[in-house]
């Protein structure tokens, strides 16, 4: 890359920065503001945990951990250190961003060090479980409120750092792969075996990996700390980890393109939901259960009932009118159970419904995820039109 | 017997090697020298232990008991990342490259061990990773030539027919720099032109890139006609080793081969 497009990529961003910075500052309400904040930080965490599961091909489920870090031990230093006089704050936020990127980064090592070292997936076992014991210790901390708030976290609110941030995540992404560094870490997510006997140290990719895509959980988890300025360990709770994961499989793991994209709708879009009215929990099971139903069946007749067209559309037709009957069933049956016609599902409850639905109809009709390994560019979405060109030298 | 080659100086050597799995004794005390430059071949039955043999070079088991020297270093228990640095390179019978990458990136993660920039410079994406990339693609290119596969360099290695995947698996291990090279059934799958082609191209390797090369291999003319020495294995166990011709009529290989024409 030449100097031109260097400078050329750091003045957009930073124009990018400035605009959101005083756009939505300067217009937006207090909660809009704090929607595009976070949206930042689940694109930094979502890129991240890309890095680790997608491009390296580890399987790490415990992301919020490592933001949980970040966020405590830079909440907590900012508590008993920050002197608003001393430096500007958006200073001072850098130097916890970076604080909390060290700890997470750490952490990162003590956790993958041991497991990494290992083949198969101890990785996911391993997050799980150090994201459980981080939990416990913050909540038998007095010093860090216990079960209850760590609070009165010096504000220091910055969307030019978060996007900022979230800018330096993708770039550092791209330009791994852009090199021969990043082929190895492709490398080892299609085969360890082969990675090592062609020299790569997979150990060493597979840590390098997680310590930096940990560290970005940690720096993200500094700036909601101060954004916030109270948190508790249920803001990085299992379901968390869980959407993180969520974003990166719907996204198309290893694609940069693809967790941006779906951090951002899976972030919005139960944000749109808040203003569904109350479902009760058996409508919910039912509408879900019919759904999931009706896309199985038709991935099965799309895939093998080969008819003439005329049989074809009343299969489909038959499938939608089953479902439906299915679910209005569902629904007078579940009726009578007491526990769930009671509950009602609002917002955030539905929300991880939505979240655990859109999973499995993914992996029913497209389980590399919607951008599988490929970055979005209109040469891509061209393709995807064009009728699939013959490979060269298929036919030897 | 004389021992062919000894003006040249010994590249790999095993001695009394052997690896037991269980009960299972896959390799058992098994001896041989590489000097450099040979065209060396490793035959046997199936199960007879090759594949197993070459997992022990480059250091994907550690060896139960028995030497194996490269250049005069042990090498035995070393990890295969440190083996290929030191200049081993291996092909896989079952071919194991790197699906979702292009036949020319495949080609490149071979190389990168020689690539000095570090990840930091990746990560800034500065000059210095730029500009070995750009050597690392040129250098592969160059690779993908001699397989004769300049012309799928861009398509994505799971796509590629099984010939090409073969050959393809080649180029990847010449990329590390290697000075050995082990290949596992380079011909297996393959119809007999891309087979006259192999022959070339491994003959190429030895004679232009001066690379040692040792083969498993199961088409006897394939072998016989490539191999200037040959190792024979039958349950994991040495029985003869010498140039085609011995090789063709010793008894014992005829009997471990049940009377196939060897
Ligand atoms: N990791 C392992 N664990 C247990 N047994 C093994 C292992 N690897 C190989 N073996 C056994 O060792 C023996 C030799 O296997 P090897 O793959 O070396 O045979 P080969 O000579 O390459 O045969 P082929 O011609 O079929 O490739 C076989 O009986 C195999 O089952
Ligand atoms: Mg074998």
């Amino acid at each position: 890359m030449n100097l031109p497009i260097r400078l050329g990529s750091f003045l957009a961003a930073a124009l990018f920065c400035w605009g959101i910075q005083t756009w939505a500052m300067g217009s937006l309400p207090f909660n809009l503001q704090r929607l595009i904040a976070l949206a930042g930080l689940y694109v930094v965490l979502a890129v991240s945990l890309n890095l680790i599961n997608g491009i390296t091909g580890q399987f790490s489920i415990g992301h919020a951990a490592f933001y949980q870090v970040g966020a405590y031990l830079a909440g907590y230093f900012s508590i008993h250190n920050f002197n608003p006089q001393g430096m500007p704050p958006w200073l001072w936020l850098i130097l916890m961003m970076i604080l909390g990127a060290l700890g997470a980064s750490l952490a990162g090592l003590v956790v993958g060090l041991p497991s990494l070292r290992l083949r198969g997936d101890y990785l996911a076992i391993v997050t799980l479980g150090f994201g459980e014991i981080i939990r416990i210790f913050v909540q038998n901390t007095k010093e860090l409120g216990g079960s209850y708030a760590l609070d009165k976290i010096p504000k220091i609110q910055s969307l030019w750092l978060i996007w900022g941030l979230a800018i330096v995540c993708i770039a550092v992404c791209r330009n791994l792969l852009k090199t021969a560094h990043g082929l190895s870490f492709l490398a080892v997510r299609e085969d360890e075996v082969a990675s090592s006997a062609m020299g790569v140290n997979v150990t060493k990719v597979k840590v390098m990996a997680f310590v930096l895509g940990s560290g970005f959980a940690g720096a993200a988890g500094a700036l909601l700390a101060h954004w916030e300025t109270s948190i508790t360990p249920q803001t990085f709770s299992m379901d968390v980890s869980f959407i993180i994961l969520t974003m990166v499989v719907l996204g198309g793991t290893g694609s940069i393109t693809g967790s941006v994209l779906a951090a951002l709708v899976l972030f919005y879009l139960p944000e749109y939901l808040r203003n569904v009215s109350a479902i009760s929990g058996s409508t919910l099971v039912a509408v879900t259960l019919s759904v999931i139903t009706a896309v199985a069946v038709m991935k099965r007749l799309v895939d093998h009932y080969h008819r003439p067209m005329k049989q074809r559309v009343i299969a489909y037709l038959a499938t939608i009118v089953g479902s439906a009957i299915l679910g209005v069933v569902l629904n007078i049956a579940f009726r009578g159970v007491e526990s769930l016609a009671k509950a009602s599902f609002t917002g955030d409850k539905l929300r991880l419904v939505i979240f655990a639905t859109t999973l499995i109809i993914l992996m029913l009709l497209r389980p590399q995820g919607i951008f599988a390994h490929h970055e979005f560019s209109w040469d891509w979405v061209r393709r995807l039109f064009r009728r699939p060109a013959p490979t060269p030298g298929a036919t030897s | 017997m004389s021992a062919p080659g000894s003006d040249r100086p010994v590249v790999l050597q095993l001695t009394d090697a052997t690896i037991k799995f269980g009960g299972l004794t896959a390799v058992n005390q098994v001896s041989f020298e590489l000097f450099q430059g040979d065209l060396f071949g490793l035959i046997g039955p199936n199960g007879a232990g090759k594949t197993t043999c070459f997992n022990l070079i480059t250091g994907v088991y550690r060896p139960t008991s028995g030497k194996i020297a490269y250049q005069g270093n042990s090498i035995g228990g070393l990890p295969p990342n440190k083996i290929c640095k030191l200049g081993i390179a291996r092909t896989f019978q079952n071919i194991r490259l790197f699906g979702a990458l292009s036949a020319i990136e495949n080609v490149m993660v071979g190389g990168h061990l020689r690539d000095p920039s570090s990840l930091l410079s990746a990560l800034s994406y500065f000059p210095r990773a730029i500009h070995e990339t750009a050597r690392l693609r040129e250098q592969a290119r160059e690779l993908l030539r001699i397989v004769n596969l300049e012309d799928v360099a861009e398509v994505r290695s799971r796509d590629l027919p099984y010939g090409k995947q073969r050959r393809l698996e080649i180029a990847r291990a010449m990329a590390t720099g290697c000075n050995l090279i082990l290949l596992d059934e380079p011909a297996a799958g393959m119809n007999p032109f891309e087979k006259e082609d192999l022959v070339k191209v491994v003959r190429r390797i030895r004679d232009e890139y001066q690379k040692t090369v040792l083969l498993i291999e199961h088409d006897m003319k394939f072998v016989m006609n490539l191999c200037e020495r040959i190792v024979v294995l039958d349950h994991g166990e040495e029985i003869a080793q010498g140039p085609p011709e011995a090789i063709r009529n010793n008894p014992k290989v005829i009997e471990a081969y049940l009377g196939e024409a060897v």
